[in-house]
C-alpha cells in the first residue's frame, strides 16, 4: 500500500517527518516522502503521480488550521482522489484546545483521521484499523 | 609541442552571419534571396578558401527553434520536470495541458514539432484514457514522445502510432531523471537545424557538426570571466533578429530542481526585432508599461510602424524590457528569476551592433525603477565583439 508524507506550510520539523517515514515503512507501507515545507498541492499531485492510497499530512508549528481549511476546495480541483484516505497528524492548534472539537472541525475540512497530540504508533494503529474496516466494507 | 591551427568560426543567424578568424569578427547582413552557402560564399569567400573542412566550425539558430505541446497529470511533477527538460533542451512550449482537464483545452492551430506525454512513476497505471487519444487526433504534430510510467508504456506505444517511448523522468522518489528526454529533445533539435535545406548545404565547407547558437553560448558562460568583468551572478541575454535567448544562474531562480548544469537558457522564439518583428510589436502594445517606456524614449507608438534605424533601436530596447518583464513576477513566462539579486547583465546578439551602453542601461533602469520599483542598478556589459559566441565555440571545439 502507498501513502504520501510530509510536513505541510512553512513547517521544518524534519526529525518528526523521519520517524513517520520510518515508522510507515517498517509496517510495510511504500512510502513517498516529501519532507519539509510541503504545499498542499504537491501532496495532492503526489498522491496523482504515485496512485497513493493514503495521503498522511503532518504539522508540528500549528500551521495546520490554516493550511486544513484549503483541502477541501482544492480537492475539488482533482477528479481522481475520492477514495483516498486523507488523514492528518501531529500538534494541529496553537495552544489548547478540546480533542472533540478538533476532531469535528479536521473530519469537516476533509480529512478521514485526525490525529492531534496522539503518539505515532497509536495513529499508525488507527490507520490500519480504518484501512481494514475500508476493506471489509469494499468487500460485503 | 602540437601546432595551433587556426580554425574559421561561423555563426549563421535569421538576420546576421557572423564570421571569426583569430582575433577578427566580420558580420554581414542575410541576402534572404540567396541560399545560405552561396550569401556566406559571396561575402566571405576569400576567407572560406583559406580553411580546410576540418577546422571550420559551425552554429545557427536560424531556424529559431522547435514547438513542443506538453501533456502531463499534475502541475507540480509531470509538467514541471518535462517543462525544464524542454526548456533546457531550447524548445519553446506553446502549451502545457493539464491531463485530468484535457477536454477544456482547445487544440492548437498551428503544427507542433514534438508532442511530450508524461505521468506517472513506473509503478502507477492507468494514467491515460481515451480522452488524450481523441485529443491528440485532432492534433497535428511531427514527433510525439512518452516519458511516463513504464507500465502505461505498451498501451500507449498499441494506441499511438510512431510514439517514441523514453524512460520515466519521475523516478520512484519523484525526482527528475532529465538526460533522456533532453538527448532526444537535443537531437531532435540538431535534426532540425541539420534537416533545413540552407543549413545542409553548410556540410560542403566543414566536416564538424553544426550546433545550435544557444548550445554554444551557454558552453560560453562557465568561462565568461576570461573575456569580461561579469559579477556574480549574471544573466545573458542574446537578443537576435528572430529570437531573444536569456541564460541565466541556477542560483537565480527558487525552483529546487537538481540537474546537472549549472546554467539554464530560455528561448523566446518570437521575441525578435527582424523576422519576429510583428509579434515583438504585439506583446509591446500588451504591455502596460510599454506606452510609458515610449513617452520616456520620447518617440510615438507610431515608430512602431516605421522601419528606419531609428525604430530598429526602439525595438531592441523594447526587447530588452520585454524579457526583463518576462522573467520577473510580472508578466512571468515560466521562471521568476531573482532579479534583484543580479550583478550584471550581458547583452550579446544582433542588439550590441544597434545600442550602446548608454541606451542599454537607459532601458534596464526604466525596468527596475517601474516594474520592480527598485533603485537597483546591475552593471550592463556589452558584448560588441560576438567574444561571448567564439568563446564558447573554442569551448566545444576543446571538448571534441
Amino acid at each position: 500500500m502507498k501513502v504520501v508524507t510530509g510536513v505541510v506550510g512553512n513547517d521544518i520539523h524534519v526529525v518528526a517527518n523521519r520517524l513517520i517515514d520510518l515508522s510507515l515503512r517498517a509496517r510495510g507501507y511504500e512510502v513517498f516522502n516529501l519532507g519539509v515545507n510541503t504545499y498542499l498541492e504537491e501532496f495532492f499531485d503526489a498522491v496523482v503521480e504515485t496512485g497513493a492510497d493514503v495521503l498522511l499530512i503532518s504539522s508540528l508549528n500549528g500551521e495546520a488550521e490554516g493550511w486544513g481549511r484549503e483541502v477541501k476546495p482544492l480537492l475539488t480541483q482533482y477528479k481522481k482522489l475520492d477514495d483516498v484516505v486523507m488523514m492528518i497528524g501531529g500538534n494541529l492548534v496553537v495552544g489548547r484546545g478540546d480533542p472533540d472539537e478538533i476532531q469535528r472541525k479536521y473530519k469537516s475540512y476533509g480529512f478521514d483521521l485526525v490525529c492531534h497530540q496522539i503518539d505515532l504508533n497509536t495513529g499508525l494503529d488507527m490507520l490500519e484499523t480504518h484501512l481494514e474496516k475500508r476493506t471489509q466494507e469494499s468487500n460485503a | 609541442m602540437s601546432k595551433s591551427v587556426e580554425k574559421l568560426l561561423i555563426d549563421v543567424g535569421s538576420t546576421y552571419m557572423k564570421v571569426s578568424t583569430s582575433g577578427h569578427v566580420e558580420q554581414h547582413f542575410r541576402d534572404f534571396n540567396q541560399d545560405i552557402l552561396d550569401d556566406l560564399v559571396n561575402k566571405c569567400g576569400d576567407t572560406l578558401k583559406r580553411f580546410e573542412k576540418d577546422d571550420v566550425h559551425i552554429c545557427s539558430s536560424a531556424n529559431g527553434g522547435l514547438t513542443t505541446l506538453i501533456i502531463g497529470v499534475t502541475q507540480s511533477f509531470s509538467l514541471k520536470y518535462a517543462t525544464n527538460i524542454a526548456f533546457n533542451s531550447g524548445i519553446n512550449i506553446i502549451d502545457t495541458i493539464l491531463y485530468q482537464n484535457i477536454e477544456d483545452y482547445s487544440v492548437p492551430s498551428e503544427p507542433v514539432d514534438v508532442v511530450i506525454i508524461v505521468g506517472g512513476i513506473d509503478s502507477h497505471s492507468e494514467l491515460f484514457s481515451d480522452s488524450l487519444y481523441c485529443y491528440l487526433e485532432q492534433l497535428t504534430y511531427s514527433n510525439i514522445v512518452f516519458v511516463g510510467s513504464e507500465k502505461d508504456a505498451p498501451v500507449i506505444k498499441s494506441k499511438i502510432d510512431e510514439v517514441v517511448v523514453l524512460p520515466n523522468i519521475i523516478d520512484n522518489r519523484l525526482h527528475i531523471v532529465e538526460e533522456h528526454l533532453k538527448e532526444y529533445l537535443t537531437n531532435l533539435y540538431q535534426q532540425d537545424i541539420e534537416g533545413k535545406e540552407d543549413i545542409k548545404h553548410l556540410y560542403d565547407i566543414t566536416n564538424n557538426q553544426i550546433f545550435s547558437t544557444p548550445y554554444i553560448v551557454n558552453k560560453a558562460l562557465p568561462h565568461i570571466d576570461a573575456r569580461f568583468a561579469v559579477v556574480d551572478p549574471f544573466i545573458l541575454l542574446d537578443i537576435g533578429g528572430a529570437t531573444t535567448d536569456i541564460h541565466y544562474s541556477k542560483d537565480l531562480v527558487d525552483e529546487n530542481i537538481v540537474t546537472e548544469n549549472e546554467y539554464d537558457r530560455l528561448v523566446f522564439k518570437k521575441l525578435g526585432v527582424y523576422k519576429s518583428r510583428e509579434s515583438l510589436i504585439f506583446s509591446a502594445k500588451d504591455n502596460e508599461f510599454v506606452y510609458e517606456l515610449l513617452m520616456h524614449l520620447k518617440v510615438t507608438e507610431n515608430i512602431l510602424e516605421e522601419h528606419s534605424k531609428r525604430a530598429t533601436k526602439i525595438l531592441m530596447q523594447l526587447a530588452i524590457f520585454l524579457v526583463l518583464c518576462k522573467t520577473s513576477h510580472y508578466r512571468k513566462a515560466y521562471i521568476n528569476l531573482k532579479l534583484l539579486a543580479i550583478n550584471s547583465i550581458v547583452f550579446t546578439g544582433g542588439i550590441t551592433k544597434v545600442l550602446n551602453q548608454e541606451e542599454v542601461e537607459d532601458i534596464v533602469a526604466f525596468f527596475y525603477k517601474k516594474v520592480l520599483t527598485s533603485e537597483h542598478k546591475p552593471r550592463s556589459i556589452i558584448d560588441n565583439n560576438y567574444d561571448i559566441w567564439t568563446l564558447g565555440a573554442k569551448e566545444l571545439e576543446a571538448c571534441q
